[in-house]
C-alpha cells in the first residue's frame, strides 16, 4: 500500500506537469500553434461543440485527476491507519472512475495526431507528451500496487 | 437501483448504441482545411487516409480502436444480455464482462484525436480542423457502450430467470 501511495503522489504531480506543458508544436507557413491538452477542449468549445468539449475535458483532464486523487486519499488513509471523513464514498467514486482513466488512450491519440499533422505541416514533440506518457505508466503501477480488497475491508471497519 | 432496472437500462443503452453506430460511421467527424483545400473525413475515411499515407500500423490501431472495437463491443453486449437469466456459458460471460470493462474506453481515441487536431483550427485560414456532427454521434455511441457494460453488474449473470427477465 505504501508503494501505491507513493506512486499516486508522483502520478498527481506528473499529471500537473502533463497539463501545464505543451504536448506538441505545430507550424504551417510560419504560424505556430502550441498544443496543451486544454487547447483542444477550448477549440471544440469555440466551434460550438460544447458537449464534445465537456466529454474531452472530463475524460482527459478531470477524471484522471479525480481517479488518482481518490486512490491517493484511500491509500493514505490505509498507510496511516486513519479514518478520514468520506473515505467510503471516495473509494466508491474511485472505483466508478476506474474505466475513465484515459491517459494511456490519450497518449496513443497524441502519437496518431502527430503522424497525421506531419502531412499538413511541421510538428515537433514537446515535453508535455513525455509527461503524459510517464504519468500513464506511473498510474498503471499505482493501480497495480493498490490492494482493493484491503481497502474495502478497511473501509468496512474490518481491516 | 434495482437489478431489473439495471438490466432494462443496459438493454436500452445497447439498442441506442446500435442506432448511433450508423450515423457515427456515415457522417463526417471532422473537416480539415489546409491551404484552401477542404477535406471532410469520416472515421473510416481517417483510417484510409493514414493507410494511403503508408502509415499502416497507425491506421491499424485507429481502425481497431474506433471501428472494430465499438462494433464488437455492441455485439458481445447483446449476446451477454440475450443470455441473461439462463445457465448457458456463465463463466464465459463473466470473463467477457471483465474484458468489456477493460477495453471499454479505447474508442475514445478518436474523440481525443479530434480534440488535439481541432487545436490546429486556431491557426486561422492557413490550416483549420473543424469538428462535425458525426463526432457527436460517435461520442454518444461510446458513452452508451461504456455505460451499458458498467450498469450490468457481473453478479447479475448468476441470477436465476424471473418472469421480468425472460423477455428481451
Amino acid at each position: 500500500m505504501q508503494a501505491a501511495w507513493a506512486l499516486a503522489t508522483a502520478g498527481l504531480l506528473l499529471l500537473v506537469l502533463a497539463n501545464t506543458h505543451p504536448i506538441m508544436v505545430f507550424s504551417v507557413a510560419g504560424n505556430i500553434q502550441e498544443n496543451l491538452i486544454i487547447t483542444g477542449v477550448e477549440s471544440l468549445w469555440q466551434e460550438g461543440y460544447s458537449l464534445l468539449a465537456a466529454l474531452v475535458f472530463f475524460s482527459a483532464i478531470a477524471a484522471p485527476f479525480l481517479y488518482l486523487g481518490g486512490l491517493w486519499y484511500v491509500a493514505m488513509c490505509l498507510c496511516l491507519r486513519v479514518r478520514l471523513p468520506g473515505l467510503a464514498s471516495v473509494l466508491r467514486i474511485t472505483e466508478t472512475l476506474e474505466s475513465w482513466n484515459l491517459m494511456p488512450v490519450f497518449a496513443i491519440a497524441c502519437i496518431v495526431s502527430v503522424v497525421k499533422l506531419r502531412t499538413l505541416g511541421t510538428v515537433s514533440w514537446e515535453s508535455g507528451a513525455a509527461w503524459i506518457l510517464i504519468a500513464s505508466v506511473v498510474t498503471l503501477f499505482a493501480v497495480q500496487f493498490f490492494d482493493r480488497k484491503q481497502a474495502e475491508l478497511f473501509v468496512e471497519g474490518a481491516g | 437501483m434495482s437489478d431489473a432496472l439495471r438490466f432494462e437500462l443496459s438493454k436500452a443503452l445497447v439498442a441506442a448504441g446500435f442506432v448511433l453506430y450508423l450515423p457515427a460511421n456515415i457522417l463526417p467527424v471532422m473537416t480539415i482545411t489546409i491551404a484552401g483545400q477542404v477535406d471532410s473525413l469520416t472515421v473510416v475515411g481517417g483510417v484510409m487516409e493514414l493507410y494511403d499515407g503508408g502509415l499502416v500500423p497507425v491506421a491499424a490501431v485507429v481502425f481497431l480502436a474506433s471501428v472494430l472495437l465499438p462494433a464488437l463491443k455492441l455485439v458481445l453486449l447483446l449476446w451477454m444480455l440475450l443470455l441473461h437469466g439462463t445457465e448457458i456459458r456463465r463463466e464465459r460471460r463473466m470473463a467477457l464482462h471483465a474484458f468489456l470493462e477493460r477495453i471499454g474506453t479505447w474508442a475514445m481515441i478518436d474523440i481525443f484525436l479530434l480534440s488535439i487536431l481541432a487545436a490546429v483550427g486556431q491557426l486561422g485560414i492557413l490550416a483549420s480542423v473543424q469538428a462535425e456532427n458525426g463526432a457527436l454521434f460517435f461520442g454518444a455511441m461510446i458513452i452508451c457502450t461504456i455505460y451499458a457494460a458498467g450498469i450490468y453488474k457481473p453478479y447479475m449473470i448468476w441470477q436465476d430467470p424471473t418472469p421480468e427477465h425472460q423477455s428481451l
